[in-house]
């Protein structure tokens, strides 16, 4: 472009549409949203038709990958996934919020098995964006009301015993876009601020051990190293229940977005208490009332008073097959599929209805039950067609069952913004279409 | 270590007193409510029957026992004494001291220093103004700082003035997260400014109140009384299998479609993507737009070279960025781009521009900047 000699004012304008229209769509899309390889979209679709359109992959042909060799070890270091689960990814909705800065993205939770999200597709809320932190220049401070306060290298605090759990952490504003009616318009974004791994780390309890814990003491701070220094209070007796100070998810170092080196995990609390990029503990003897657990993470109820210190996520569920993303194609046997989970414990049971909740069937669950981890079930359903109103509803072992919405608005009202986990409901249209609704 | 072994049965006997008998303010311990346990009853006699449990104790104890055994090798570890790994420096008065800056509503934590709304006036409006707005209005989907509407309306908008409880919070996160884009690089003083000019223009201090140390935790909030302790669980459902609703009752009340507002191109191919692609394609504002955009949205720092940003008119400054590309240019001027002289956010904050408004912009300042070619 600066080669070009004279170009004005008007040519610069010129050069701009010339720029992003000589791209085809999918590549516009791309250079103008998240700033993707500009090759990237174009491939999957051009290499699927392609296969399709010759035939000759398909047996009885022998494509190419069974008469050649691919590639050797350490071509790629780090794996990736393949090139045709590009669609695979986390994404937002920009009018949620006012800064991709300080804003959240969802996990897409209608195309991942089993009850672990992988690293990279963990859902995202920066309050100051990701920082890029040096390890070796990283410490936790703990002090306050503790016999001898202490400042900890990553290395020091990897030499304690570590435990691993499997845990989910789930944004608390997960489904607040629809206090009021359905308008998110997919799973990923009615349900995906929620995510579950294996996190490794040293128990909370072990370190305000190590410390002493005063005898006034009753509150902790909990303080993050990036731009926002996000900070919240959190109990005593959560600290020393089951408390984590996390260095390693999913059998790796913590990612950059999930608090790299360092966070907190309280599991099944509210995301935003789980700390990440930890540097400071500090011990009191009363709240801190920070912004994050007052002008936010506050629960506004109809009468103008607000829920404070609103931390536990309460039983959840939601269909992830079918699901808006995931629509149904031919009639006969399917299993419909889900997600359900507690912040209390384990999920001790999940009905799924096919009649908008006239009449419910248990689910099967399946694989690991955990207690404040992601829970998957399944329910065989031979589809006959036709339209359909497909809901699911959990019950934890405390005896909590998954409430309706009616039930939620009628307690709450609908500016509470936070901890909405009613039924959630998808039509299923006589074409297999699959849409969010609502309904009485 | 004879201290360390009391102080650590003293604590274990605070928690068991905590959580019987939460009358402590705040109960730290939300679940452990009196309806929590009556939820669990009615529930069980509806259908299958989960055996009557007291919330608050399983509460406490799921999750922590039953299937991690190494949690309780960590209670193991509790009852050992403290420095019992010996891990760790102690912690000195000024390590501490540099990243303690938490305050509370009782003002602990206050560093002495002052300032009035009169001199945060200035302040606010070079640091905070673009995207609060000059009156706290709040700029697009930024926070809106003032306002007194009861909380009861219809989406009411929360602002310090009718809804945050104390003012060391409003002193507390100015402090240690503003301004947005230069997180802790206000003084003290200037933070005390600040803080009595956003009480102010919420009519909550008067215009020459010195606001300091001794006095910012005697302000008393509007809103300070409005919050209660978390009462879930608060709704009880019932396990009903069959019959549970007339079918002929059922209506759908919301279809997510009929808004449109989210993207759905990644699973719908015959979607227009106009959500969340407005084209630079697009780009055939007349001449006066990028000039209008520049002195609504842009002008604040790019005019006098604020967070890094470069000036208008440095042609060196500009020219070293338009050589990077002027797609790259604009891209980042539409998603933010963290520079090494810099910041810039997305749109600069202002989310409501759309992209040709943006890439018009960046038109106009590359134009004045003699580095449009």
């Amino acid at each position: 472009m600066r080669d070009k000699p004279g170009a004005g004012r008007q040519d610069l304008k010129a050069l701009l549409a010339k720029e992003a229209g000589k791209l085809p769509q999918p590549d516009r899309r791309a250079f103008l949203a998240k700033g993707l390889t500009l090759a990237g979209g174009a491939m999957l679709g051009s290499a699927t038709s392609a296969a399709a359109a010759a035939g000759s992959n398909l047996p009885p042909g022998v494509p190419p990958w069974t008469r050649s060799v691919g590639r050797g070890v350490v071509t790629v270091p780090y794996g990736m996934p393949s090139r045709y689960e590009q669609e695979i990814v986390r994404r937002t909705v920009s009018w949620l919020t006012a800064s991709a800065i300080s804003s959240i993205s969802f996990t897409p939770l209608h195309r991942l098995k089993g009850i672990i999200t992988p690293n990279g597709l963990v859902f995202e809320r920066y309050h100051g964006g990701v920082p890029e932190i040096d390890p070796a220049e990283h410490r936790l401070i703990v002090h306050g009301l503790v016999e001898r306060p202490l400042i900890f290298t990553m290395d020091d605090l990897m030499r304690f015993p570590s435990v691993s759990v499997i845990r989910f952490i789930e944004c608390p504003a997960n489904g607040g876009m629809e206090w009021r009616g359905a308008q998110m318009e997919a799973l990923q974004f009615t349900h995906g601020m929620l995510s579950c791994c294996e996190w490794t780390g040293v128990p909370l309890a072990t370190l305000l051990q190590e410390v002493g814990v005063g005898a006034e003491a009753k509150w902790l701070l909990a303080e993050g190293a990036d731009g926002s220094a996000m900070s919240r209070s959190i109990p005593l007796d959560k600290a020393l229940d089951d408390s984590i100070v996390v260095y390693a998810q999913n059998g790796e170092m913590l990612r950059p977005e999930q608090g790299y080196p360092l966070r907190l995990l309280n599991p099944g609390w509210e995301g935003n208490t789980s700390v990440k990029w930890l540097r400071r503990l500090e011990l009191g003897d009363a709240a801190w009332y920070h912004r994050e657990e007052t002008s936010k993470y506050t629960d506004l109820m109809a009468d103008g008073r607000a829920r404070k210190f609103s931390w536990v996520q309460e039983t959840n569920s939601v269909i992830t097959f079918p699901c808006p993303e995931n629509g149904l194609k031919q009639t006969g046997k399917y299993e419909i599929e889900g997600l359900a989970w507690s912040g209390r414990g384990r999920i001790k049971r999940v009905d799924v209805s096919v009649d908008g909740g006239v009449s419910w069937r248990r689910a099967r669950v399946k694989g690991l039950v955990l207690p404040k981890a992601l829970t998957r079930f399944g329910m065989e359903w031979d589809w006959d067609g036709g339209p359909a109103l497909l809901q699911s509803r959990a019950v934890d072992e405390t005896g909590y069952v998954q409430p309706t919405l009616a039930q939620l608005r009628e307690a709450r009202g609908v500016e509470s913004i936070y901890h909405k986990n009613a039924i959630h409901t998808w039509r299923v249209a006589a074409g297999g279409e699959v849409t969010n609704v609502q309904i009485d | 270590m004879y201290r360390s072994t009391r102080v650590f049965v003293g604590l274990w006997a605070m928690l068991a007193v905590s959580a019987c008998a939460p009358e402590s303010a705040p109960p730290p311990v939300s679940s452990s409510s009196a309806s929590g346990a009556g939820a669990v009853a009615v529930a069980a006699a509806t259908e299958t029957a989960p055996s009557p449990t007291r919330i608050g104790s399983t509460a406490r104890n799921i999750g922590a026992l039953d299937d991690i055994e190494e949690l309780s090798v960590a209670i193991e570890e509790g009852r050992k004494r403290s420095g019992y790994f010996g891990y760790g420096d102690p912690a000195t008065p000024e390590q501490i001291a540099g990243w303690d800056i938490d305050v509370r509503p009782d003002g602990k934590g206050l560093p002495p220093g002052s300032g009035t709304a009169e001199q945060g006036e200035a302040l606010y409006e070079e640091k905070c103004s673009a995207c609060h707005g000059v009156f706290g209005e709040g700029e697009g989907r930024w926070p809106k700082l003032v306002g007194d509407e009861p909380l009861t309306g219809e989406r009411p908008e929360k602002t310090v003035g009718n809804y945050w409880p104390y003012a060391s919070t409003l002193w507390d996160y100015v402090h240690r997260a503003m301004p947005f884009y230069e997180p802790q690089s206000l003084s003290d003083d200037e933070v005390y400014a600040i803080v009595a000019y956003v009480l102010y223009m919420n009519e909550l201090i008067e215009y020459e109140f010195v606001l300091n140390q001794d006095n910012l935790a005697a302000i008393e909030m509007p809103n300070r009384d409005g919050f209660f302790v978390d009462p879930r669980p608060d709704v009880v459902n019932v396990l009903c299998m069959e019959e549970c609703k007339n079918p002929d009752d059922i209506r759908i009340t919301w279809d997510s479609t009929e808004l449109g507002v989210t993207p759905v191109e990644h699973f719908k191919d015959d979607e227009d993507d106009s959500v969340s692609t407005p084209a630079v394609a697009a780009v055939t504002l007349d001449d006066g737009a990028g000039q209008k955009v520049y002195e609504q949205a842009c002008k604040t720092c790019h005019g006098p070279g604020l967070a890094g940003a470069p000036v208008v008119g440095d042609a060196d400054a500009w020219a070293a960025r338009r050589d990077q590309g002027l797609e790259v240019l604009v891209r980042h001027a539409i998603e933010g781009f963290q520079g090494e002289a810099g910041y810039m956010p997305a749109k600069g904050g202002q989310m409501q521009l759309g992209d040709e408004e943006v890439a018009a912009a960046v038109s106009y300042m590359l134009h004045n900047s003699g580095a449009a070619q």
